[in-house]
């Protein structure tokens, strides 16, 4: 690609090949059509090593930043990688690796009789699509930029939900779009208000000029608004659960772990690089009040479902709230209590946690449906003794869910929740722990059918490969490690993070 | 053999013997044929260890401490001998019976821990003791299986727990007070207690439920008859000194409190003419007989109460050292010659049970001569005890209601002898046998060698004191008035109480207590989960109205402008 | 080394569990060995920190998870009271539950979760701060669960809930306590004693309410003790484990490193809560035993038995003074090696001859005379007569009430003494006296020798200990007593 200027080092080269390898991806999978077993494996493979390079890049030298062709700022496009893109792109890739594992049993380029699948063929180029739209939204710097990987995002994950033609996932797919589009636009407008009266689009420069007048305000308020609807906050969530609920398992498993989390981390973005010297404590307690009844009526919701991937969906209302909690207890009191490490980080990692979690839950719900044919969460009696791996998974990341050790739940739960005690704000804490036990009442609900005892043992339907039970557990696996060893990405976390992210707002 | 060996060779060897038993099943079997033996090694340390022997053993326990003074080697001595003979005798006795096994192991184990109780010198190994002779105890008193037997069982254990405890929380008042777990230490600090009076009185409750004071007695008329024969002897003549010796090394006689000494001689004396009272009205022989060691008891109980009248030498003529440990000296001398005496009866009983109507006549004559004995007839064990009795008691009402008390046990032994002519055996040619009979006189000479032994060795007087005129008619004329007494009044017919006497009521009164059932606790999960579905339903109604569709394109607006609005304000 | 000793012992039960998970059903043998040689490699490992703490050692591991988060195993003698009973009674439990499960269904998720628990139970033991307290805590109701509801039936489910729904509860309770009082003070750790006394009184007296009451749901303490006597449908081996060993020592353990580790002794007689909370413990020991008294079903006795025998060490904890302490100490082992005899008797019971309720129990002493003896031995010392260990808690318990002026303990300990003798002597009764009344269902083929040893070689062995922790209580310092009275004298004395 010519015209890239290399920047510093080898290492903004590499922001530009993250976000082309998933595109170039695309590309070439439509074609191969029915020979492109092996391709997107290898593209998964190769974006994880990409990351784990990257992360590695800005733990030694700090943010990376790649002006492509070589424009700067004003004019050029700039791609920026700091600690939290850093993250959040690893995590992107090693959900990603799994799920492409799992994916395979289902969505095979060319059926056994030779000829062409549609699902097959499409569901790869979308996740492709998926996996560009996610990797621009984490690494550009710019907000036009933003919103482009943000359209190729939805336009990417709405097909995916109705990928298997079910009668029920259209209208859900057609809901899922027609908010996506609204809360686009809505980011749109407030992008070109701040463009009207800055002239700039880069979030570096805007961070500058940015003052604490009407059109700032007007547009902060705007396109979070936009960005909200687009991660199903609570007022707007009627969308998430039949879309995630209806999608295939492996399509759902990267809706609810990966596309919902771009745009909160906009919102993150916006709140905390953006706009920090003119935002005060209200604003963020509307946001952390939103939280709040998001992870009680999430909670609430999931425990009346009688489906596995409805209550799956549902949790993820539930733990989308604890997210907001992040912003009413971001800094605040640090000074008197240095050791509370802040929200901040502990917002992020819910994020990353849920993520692993949230995704090994969907492709075990998935395995469920293949395997014993249903998801009533009543019939599943005999489960454990079935599919052992998948239930085991199942409690695994139920873990991180209900926020008990050892899993990085836990670790994230703690941070929000010394913050909270520290500056004296307990009400906050107090939903957190009323979160924890209703995500512990709707998990234990599902353990307690998979450990009874049948009158006659469950015969599994379709026998289901062992790699897929493997990538299952592994998801579960990596969000208890998390929990484990949550000491690297912690300091990674931490790379380039504003003063804001310790001290909060003013 | 040095005298700490034997010292704890004594307590130990039934359970060694217990312990072979248990892990090498055909000695099981033979395991009855060895309670005759199992005393001995204690019945040579009562000799050898005399007075100088003591054993530490730091680790055992909470530090084991084990001594010898000379009311528990007196005691120590005849309890191994009666141990000695009731075994032989108990070992024919239950050749016939299934449980023999059973009656041995519990055997063994109340023998140990009445060898245990005499020889303790530090407060944790004597409650050991103390625990190990009450409890086992009662594998004795429900042998034979029948119903009178079990519920005598039931009301013996459960008094028995109740005696453990209080004796528990006595013994940790006490040693809270005192620096070391030695009993002496601890009694010497009990005057100084804050709570001195609650020890005191639990302490009392303890062993005063062992010896069978008035009201805690109720268990021992009806447990002694119900017992085998053998059992029973044991039971009336050495575990019922448990009782005795705990009265001993816990009161702190010598030291002044008038206050107890009141109490206790009242209990002691009522106990006493209760006893008697109660005996007379008494069919069974064994009951008469438990009454007669009730009332005993009771005297030896007043006799010990005179030790806490005043600090030093008590009220009594000079010459006899009536100090605290002269009051014991007498107390372990009349309990050795009660407990031989009663022994030696019991045991008749159950010759005289074994042998036919014709030939009871010179069993029944020696007994004669031994019940009479218990009462002080001159010349025997018992007119010894009497008037080693009246020294330290000191003139007064308290000696003249003593001696009068002489009439009542006078009166109750010719009961029990009339009693005893009719238990002998329907077949009329029926003898006894040997290993019934020897046992039994071994006891009969015991009880009328051991206390002249005694006497001379330790006695308070000479010999001649004993035969000299004024005392012999101190001791005859109560005899001769219960003669008369009971020959003018055996035409009328007593009513006849049954054993335990005011056992009766209180079991009907705690009757309903036993029935009583808590109602169950409401489960707090249902609570929960009433409460949880509740907040379930408030919570879905305030997410209803952003169900449907439009409704949700406006709220997308609608937080449009709230969040203008927050920023804004 | 002084490092690596805590992550050993940790391992020796966590490996175990992680390799039994993936074992097959089928490979009983392996599984087996798996489990025996986790367990034997522990008791050594045990003994040499035994020695080293005598002598003085420290055995300290910090890892910092988060900043403020510090992942902390320090071994001192209070913890080693707890993790030496563990030790000694998890390999015990071990035999017995190969032994009684020896053809049940889902075996290595059972022996996976059962060493999962032990692994949590020694990591409670050797935790060196209130969070890393926390995390073990946590995975000890997670690894119960399953274990709880293993059988599957709709009773094991539903009492498996119940356990979990108190549990959680209590946990939540507890973790914000925990945060509340990092909030104020920064990290807690046990040893040093950090500067709380500064926090303002009533937020102290809310945090030891929360605290107390979240550990208290797994001590057993009233009302918040109703999930133990449901949790009595488990399989027998985990009914020892639970009752004697685990959950409801870290319940105590617990409350007595929040007492006299986090808050001080002498903190919380100031703030007045020493004696509500002994009172709350008599109340409970009361009302376990008078509960106790009217259950038919014998493992259900035995739960309300322990219901009432935990709350003698929280009220050991409660009166201040060393010897009320050294008695609450050390009745977590005594009443440990005792509570775990019983059950492994009751669990023989019912596999021998399908005996569940007392009424049933008439004459089996000829029939089990090895069991039965354990039974009696270790019920005389629940009742708290010498020589058996109970007796030797009791007197500290005692002696330290008086010490302490608070003599309205005595008849606390009276009362249960009278009632603990109420609801086990009529067992002892029926099983030596009373002739067998023929309700006994013996299995066709009679028990194989391999599992009749596997259940009665551990139940005499713990009545061996409870009855040589008695006797030979005041050999110091490696009786239990000793090792309190050293506890307490070294690290807490005034």
């Amino acid at each position: 690609m010519p015209g890239v200027v290399w920047g510093p080092d080898v290492g903004s080269g590499l922001l530009a090949l993250a976000v082309v390898l998933p595109v170039a991806g695309a590309l070439l999978i439509l074609p191969l059509g029915r020979h492109a077993e092996r391709v997107p494996h290898l593209l998964f493979m190769a974006g994880l090593v990409l990351a784990t390079a990257i992360a590695y890049h800005v733990w030694i030298g700090g943010v990376l930043t790649a002006a492509i062709g070589g424009w700067p700022a004003p004019l050029g496009i700039v791609l920026r990688a700091d600690g939290l893109s850093a993250v959040m792109l690893l995590t992107t890739a090693l959900v990603l690796v799994p799920v492409g594992i799992f994916a395979a049993g289902e969505f095979q380029p060319r059926t056994a009789d030779g000829r062409e699948s549609r699902a097959g063929l499409l569901f790869w180029p979308l996740m492709m699509g998926v996996w560009a739209g996610l990797n621009g939204t984490f690494l550009s710097n710019d907000l036009f930029n933003i919103y482009v990987a943000l359209e190729l995002l939805t336009l990417a994950a709405v097909p995916l939900v109705t990928l298997e033609g079910k009668a029920g996932t259209l209208a859900a797919a057609l809901r899922y779009l027609l908010f996506a589009l609204l809360g686009s636009l809505l980011y749109m407008l407030g992008a070109a208000l701040l463009y009207g009266t800055h002239g700039t689009l880069d979030l570096t420069l805007l961070a500058d000029r940015v003052r604490d007048d009407a059109s700032a305000l007007i547009a902060a308020a705007l396109m979070t608004a936009g960005l909200l609807a687009k991660t199903a906050m609570f007022p707007l969530h009627l969308w998430l659960p039949p879309a995630h609920g209806g999608a295939p398992a492996a399509a759902s498993a990267i809706l609810s772990a990966l596309v919902v989390k771009a745009s909160f981390y906009l919102v993150v973005r916006l709140w905390f690089d953006l706009f920090p010297s003119l935002l005060d404590d209200t604003g963020a307690t509307v946001l952390g009040l939103f939280g709040a009844a998001a992870i009680l009526s999430g909670s609430v919701l999931a425990l009346r479902q009688a489906r596995l991937k409805l209550l799956v969906a549902y949790s993820t209302l539930a733990q989308l709230g604890y997210l907001f909690l992040m912003f009413p207890l971001a800094g605040g009191g640090t000074e008197a209590q240095p050791w509370t490490a802040g929200a901040w980080s502990g917002g992020i990692f819910h994020a990353v946690s849920h993520a692993f979690a949230k995704a090994s839950l969907f492709l075990g719900a998935g395995i469920l449906v293949q395997g014993i044919g249903h998801d009533r969460i009543a019939d599943l009696r005999g489960a454990a003794r079935s599919l052992p791996m998948v239930i085991a998974a199942f409690g695994l990341s139920g873990l991180s869910l209900m926020g008990l050790p050892p899993s990085g739940g836990f670790i994230a739960k703690w941070l929000l929740l010394t913050t909270a005690m520290a500056s004296g704000r307990w009400g906050w804490a107090v939903v957190m722990f009323a979160g924890g036990l209703l995500a512990a009442t709707y998990v234990f609900r599902v353990l307690n059918r998979a450990m009874a005892t049948p009158e006659q043992p469950l015969r599994l339907v379709q026998p289901v490969h062992q790699s897929r039970q493997l990538a299952v557990l592994f998801l579960a696996l990596v969000s208890v490690l998390l929990g484990l060893v949550p000491a690297i990405p912690f300091e990674l976390l931490q790379i380039g993070g504003g003063l804001s992210t310790v001290e909060g707002f003013r | 053999m040095n005298a700490g060996f034997l010292l704890v060779a004594a307590p130990a060897t039934p359970l060694v013997l217990l312990l072979a038993g248990l892990l090498v099943p055909p000695l099981r079997r033979h395991l009855p044929d060895f309670l005759a033996q199992a005393p001995v090694p204690a019945l040579v340390a009562a000799f050898l260890a005399m007075g100088n022997a003591s054993v530490d053993g730091e680790t055992l326990l909470l530090g084991m401490a084990l001594r010898l003074d000379f009311p528990g080697a007196v005691l120590l001595g005849f309890c191994a001998l009666l141990w000695i003979t009731c075994g032989a005798f108990a070992s024919t006795y239950i050749r016939g019976s299934a449980d023999r096994e059973r009656f041995s192991v519990f055997w063994l184990l109340t023998l140990s821990g009445n060898l245990g109780v005499f020889i303790a010198a530090d407060i944790i190994s004597f409650y050991l003791a103390f625990g190990l002779v009450s409890l086992p105890a009662y594998g004795l008193v429900v042998h034979d299986g029948t119903d009178r037997s079990r519920r005598a069982g039931l009301f013996y254990l459960v008094l028995a727990v109740l005696g453990e405890t209080c004796l528990l929380l006595g013994l940790m008042l006490m040693a809270s007070g005192a620096d070391s777990l030695l009993i002496s230490d601890a009694v010497g600090a009990i005057p100084s207690l804050p709570y001195r009076d609650l020890t005191l009185g639990l302490l009392v409750a303890g062993f005063g439920l062992k010896a069978g004071l008035f009201p805690l007695h109720v268990w021992l008329p009806m447990a002694h008859p119900a017992a085998p024969t053998p059992a029973s002897a044991v039971l009336s003549g050495a575990i019922i000194k448990a009782g005795i010796i705990g009265l001993i090394k816990f009161l702190p006689l010598g030291t002044g409190l008038p206050e107890w000494s009141l109490v206790l001689t009242t209990a002691g004396l009522f106990t006493a003419y209760f006893g008697v009272l109660m005996g007379v009205t008494q069919s069974h022989p064994k009951a008469v007989l438990a009454y007669s060691s009730l009332s005993q008891m009771g005297l030896v109980i007043t006799l010990l109460a005179s030790g806490l009248v005043a600090a030093g030498v008590s009220a009594g003529d000079v010459g006899a050292d009536h100090g605290a440990d002269g009051i014991a000296q007498v107390a372990a001398f009349y309990a050795v010659h009660h407990g031989l005496a009663k022994g030696a009866l019991f045991l008749a009983v159950g010759v005289v049970g074994a042998t036919g109507a014709a030939r009871i006549g010179p069993v029944l004559a020696v007994t004669a001569v031994i019940a009479l004995g218990v009462a002080g007839l001159p010349l025997t064990g018992g007119a010894l005890a009497k008037l080693e009795l009246k020294g330290p008691l000191g003139g007064g009402l308290v000696e003249t209601l003593v001696a009068w008390s002489a009439v009542g046990t006078a009166l109750l032994m010719l009961h029990f002898l009339r009693r005893l002519r009719m238990a002998a055996s329907a077949d009329a040619a029926a003898r006894p046998s040997p290993g019934l009979s020897l046992p039994w006189g071994a006891t009969v000479l015991a009880a009328a060698l051991v206390p002249w032994g005694l006497y001379a060795a330790a006695g308070s007087h000479d010999l001649a004191y004993a035969v000299k005129p004024g005392n012999l008619w101190a001791l005859t004329w109560p005899i001769l008035l219960a003669g008369i007494l009971g020959w003018s009044l055996r035409r009328i017919r007593l009513p006849s109480v049954p054993e335990g006497d005011i056992v009766e009521p209180i079991a009907r009164l705690l009757e309903p207590v036993r029935s009583v059932r808590l109602p169950p606790l409401p489960g707090v999960p249902s609570i929960v989960e009433a409460v949880g579905r509740a907040a379930a339903g408030i919570v879905v109604a305030a997410e209803a109205p952003v169900r449907p569709f439009p409704a949700a394109g406006l709220a997308l607006l609608a937080v449009a402008a709230i969040m203008a609005f927050a920023l804004a304000g | 080394m002084t490092g690596m000793l805590p992550l050993l012992i940790l391992s020796t039960s966590l490996v175990p569990a992680v390799v039994i998970f993936f074992l097959p059903e089928a490979a009983t043998r392996v599984r087996a060995a798996v489990n025996l040689i986790g367990a034997l490699a522990k008791l050594p490992l045990v003994g040499l920190i035994l020695d080293g703490v005598a002598a003085g050692e420290q055995y300290e591991l910090r890892y910092t998870l988060v900043p403020g988060l510090d992942f902390l195993l320090r071994i001192d003698a209070l913890s080693l009271l707890f993790l030496s009973l563990s030790a000694f009674l998890w390999l015990l439990t071990t035999l017995y539950a190969l032994a009684y499960l020896r053809d049940g269904a889902n075996q290595s998720r059972f022996f996976g979760f059962f060493s999962l628990c032990v692994a949590a139970t020694t990591g409670i033991a050797m935790s060196g701060s209130l969070i890393t307290f926390f995390l073990f805590y946590e995975l000890l109701t997670l690894s119960t669960w399953p274990l709880v509801a293993h059988r599957g039936d709709a009773r094991s489910i539903a009492s498996g809930s119940h356990y979990l729904a108190y549990t959680l509860a209590g946990s939540t309770a507890l973790l914000l306590g925990i945060v509340w009082l990092e909030g104020q003070v920064g990290p807690v750790e046990f040893a040093a004693q950090t500067g709380i006394a500064g926090a303002d009184p009533n937020t102290l007296r809310w945090i030891f309410l929360l605290m107390v009451g979240g550990l208290g749901v797994k001590a057993a303490l009233f009302p918040l003790h109703s999930w133990l006597p449901a949790a009595m449908v488990a399989p027998a081996p985990v009914s020892a484990l639970l009752h004697a060993v685990a959950v409801v020592k870290a319940g105590a353990f617990g409350i007595v490193r929040v007492v006299y580790d986090v808050f001080g002794i002498g903190l919380v007689t100031d703030l007045g809560l020493g004696v509500p909370l002994a009172a709350v413990a008599s109340f409970t020991i009361i009302y376990g035993s008078l509960r106790a008294l009217n259950q038919s079903d014998i493992k259900r006795r035995l739960a309300y038995s322990t219901v009432s025998q935990v709350s003698y060490i929280i009220l050991g904890t409660g009166l201040a003074g060393p010897t009320a302490m050294i008695g609450g100490l050390v009745h977590l082992i005594h009443q440990g090696l005792m509570k775990v005899t019983l059950f492994f008797c009751a669990g023989a019971l019912a596999e021998t001859l399908h005996i569940y309720r007392i009424q049933e129990v008439d004459g089996c002493g000829r029939r089990m005379p090895v069991t039965m003896l354990a039974f009696s031995i270790c019920a005389v010392g629940m009742i708290g007569l010498p020589p058996v260990a109970g007796f030797v808690s009791k007197w500290y318990l005692g002696t330290g009430a008086i010490e302490a002026g608070q003599i309205w303990v005595l008849f606390v300990l009276a009362g249960s003494s009278v009632l603990n003798a109420l609801y086990f002597l009529p067992i002892l009764y029926r099983t030596w006296f009373r002739p067998a009344t023929g309700t006994w269902r013996e299995p066709l083929t009679p028990l194989p020798a391999a599992k009749v040893w596997g259940l009665v070689s551990p139940a005499v062995a713990t009545a061996v200990a409870s009855l040589a922790s008695g006797l030979l209580a005041a050999a110091q310092p490696f009786s239990p007593l000793g090792w309190a009275t050293l506890i307490v004298t070294r690290d807490y004395g005034p």
